[in-house]
């Protein structure tokens, strides 16, 4: 078993709360992303897990096990840093090999272990050398050998892509994801990337000053929102929100006054609540060619990414996105009509953000 | 710009250069490079009773071979070199990990710890010849107190070495503490908590982690101890003036004797350019630790 159990958890650092009150529950053999923008308390949560950081009060269970109080070696987890945090005169063999040799592992079952991982990893060219002499990617496979070796209950990963460049980021997330298909092991990765939270997890906790703000699947975090939140810090480029309002039996932009396409569901819980924001992905906009049907903008910007393109605009007073048909290649300044697609519309509480259902 | 003018704008750069930089070639070599070649020169010269001066070609060097002084003065300052080396380097490293883990000491504590090397050594030699003093000083009282016998300390022929080491030891460890202390500070923090997941227990975290990150750094404390103690004078000058006998006359004070007191300034260049030799040699000796050790 090697479920981690979180109850209300509350870390202090001194008279500043990092973590109010913390409940989560991981299950055996999941990927568990934590997500958030910098100093939400994802790495604090990591670390308190890994037991590099003491709980001001609350409980934390590994697999039956309260391990509030046990010592980050007896927790049996590992754990890969943002920087790898390899021994920097030790081989990539004695990297590997150093906690096995510690807990009294024999020679034999190391060097197996060892070999083993290491070619899981294609490291194998690489066991003579030292960190120095590694490039970043293969550091990072070290860093992960080092803890695959050690068979633990849980991996921990502390952002461990941040230091590499996209195109091998891209490439080591793939490789972690297949990892933890194959080991089969329980896995927490820490992010603020959430790309990586949405390609990689089984369910994502997106944390936003300490609190969980959603924990569910990619799909639901990513489709069903809980809040403005989870909606705009998921989804790149970010959510657009406008204020809205429900006047004359429709649905109009609150600065401006112009009439917004809103259909079935999404307008009756607007009637229902007379102001809301509204919120629409830039995937999620359709060009239209009648205008009646749209949201006449002005083009601001234009930017072809060649999977598609990105049209910026203002409306009502906000900075808009819409990511559209890679064929379409408004100029600057043309005016274009926009409309929602149906049924991918998203509406919050105006006063505290939670979405409307 | 033509080919011709841009060449004279960059002729024009050079000489502007030269000239700015002059002034410090000129210091360099009239301070250090002058010396040397004088030294040198001397080592090969002669000087009579009567001040006549000589070509003596390598005379002076076959003499030293020959000199059962010269090799009396190369053992003691061997002995004495090694034993304050490791004095140094032990208690330094550990009294930079103290200084280093009690993070509340006072500040004025810790800039206690490390005074003593800010004293001139001739206040400090002079300080310990009190405490040391077979019949007066602290030294044998604090003895005699636990019941045991009084020492001649700097007196005895057998005791003065390990005395003279502890004195100079007592004076340079802290300077060695700061210099590994500036180590430990820059070592990694997550390297640390790697080896706590990994199970690493103090005494392992110390003898497989830090000890081997810190090598790099005690190797050039080593470097900077070296070239002071194997040209060890104003500690022995002041306390021993290399006695009781020659018991602690290292090369250093027995060339100082050669030239300033028996003016045989041939000779004592030689003597000191010996030992400007082993000097360098093991200079040269802990560069080569320094790379083998870096990470």
């Amino acid at each position: 078993m090697a479920s981690i159990s979180i109850r209300n958890l509350v870390k202090r650092y001194g008279n500043f709360t990092v973590i109010p009150d913390l409940n989560l529950e991981i299950a055996d053999h999941e990927f568990v992303v934590f997500v958030g923008p910098s100093g939400c308390g994802k790495s604090t949560l990591l670390r308190i897990i890994a037991g590099l950081e003491p709980i001001s009060s609350g409980e934390l269970y590994i697999g039956d096990k309260r391990v509030n109080g046990v010592q980050a070696a007896h927790r049996d987890i590992a754990m890969v840093f943002q920087n790898y945090a390899l021994y920097p005169h030790m081989k990539v063999y004695d990297n590997m090999s150093f906690a096995l040799e510690l807990r009294g592992v024999s020679k034999a079952e190391i060097d197996a272990r060892v070999k083993r991982a290491a070619a899981l990893l294609h490291i194998e060219p690489y066991l003579d050398r030292k960190p120095k002499e590694l490039s970043g990617g293969q550091r990072q496979r070290v860093a992960m050998g080092r803890a695959i070796v050690r068979n633990p209950k849980a991996f921990l990963f502390d952002e461990p892509l941040s230091n590499l460049d996209a195109k091998l980021r891209g490439q080591v997330r793939a490789e972690i994801k297949a990892l933890s298909q194959e080991l089969k092991t329980t896995m927490v990765f820490v992010t603020h990337d959430q790309i990586e939270a949405m390609t990689m997890a089984d369910r994502i906790v997106v944390l936003q000053s300490g609190t969980i703000q959603q924990y569910d699947t990619p799909e639901t975090v990513y489709e069903r929102p809980a809040n403005q939140f989870v909606a705009g810090f998921i989804g790149s480029p970010a959510m657009n929100f406008f204020p809205v309002a429900w006047r004359q039996e429709r649905a109009i932009l609150s600065q401006g006054g112009m009439v917004v396409p809103l259909e079935g569901e999404s307008a009756g819980r607007l009637r229902l609540a007379g102001d809301a924001v509204l919120g629409i992905r830039p995937e999620h906009f359709a060009v239209t060619t009648e205008a009646a049907d749209g949201i006449a903008v002005n083009v601001k910007l234009v930017e072809p990414l060649g999977s598609d393109t990105l049209i910026h605009f203002d409306l009502a007073g906000v900075s808009a996105i819409a990511r559209v048909d890679p064929s379409l290649r408004p100029k600057v300044g043309d005016r274009i009509s926009l409309r929602p697609q149906p049924g991918k519309t998203h509406l919050f509480d105006a006063s505290n953000g939670q979405v409307l259902r | 710009m033509s080919d011709a003018a841009a060449t004279l704008a960059q002729d024009r750069q050079k000489l502007e250069m030269s000239a700015l930089s002059a002034p410090a070639v000129i210091f360099t070599v009239a301070m250090i490079a002058f010396p040397v070649v004088y030294t040198v020169w001397l080592g090969f010269q002669n000087f009579s009773s009567t001040g006549k001066q000589s070509f003596a070609g390598l005379a002076n060097y076959s003499k030293l071979v020959s000199d059962y002084e010269f090799w009396h003065g190369l053992w003691v300052t061997i002995a004495l070199y090694v034993l304050s080396l490791v004095l140094q380097l032990v208690f330094g490293v550990w009294l930079a990990l103290v200084l280093f883990h009690a993070k509340r000491l006072p500040g004025i504590v810790r800039s206690l710890f490390i005074s003593p090397f800010m004293m001139p050594p001739v206040v400090a030699g002079m300080m310990w010849l009190v405490i040391l003093d077979p019949s007066l000083g602290a030294a044998n009282y604090v003895l005699q107190t636990f019941g045991l016998p009084p020492s001649d300390w700097l007196a005895s022929p057998t005791w003065v070495i390990p005395t003279v080491a502890l004195i100079d030891s007592w004076q340079w460890t802290p300077y060695v503490a700061l210099i590994v202390l500036g180590g430990l500070q820059s070592l990694p923090p997550s390297v640390y908590e790697a080896a706590q997941i990994d199970g690493a227990s103090p005494f392992k975290t110390f003898q497989r982690i830090t000890l081997p990150l810190l090598l790099p750094t005690i190797v050039t404390a080593a470097i900077l101890r070296s070239v002071d103690l194997l040209r060890f004078f104003d500690i022995i000058y002041i306390t021993t003036q290399g006695g009781p006998g020659n018991a602690s006359n290292t090369l250093n004070i027995y060339g100082f004797r050669v030239g300033f007191e028996f003016f045989n300034i041939g000779y004592a260049s030689a003597l000191m350019l010996t030992l400007t030799a082993i000097v360098f040699g093991a200079v040269l000796a802990f560069n080569r630790l320094r790379g083998a050790v870096a990470w």
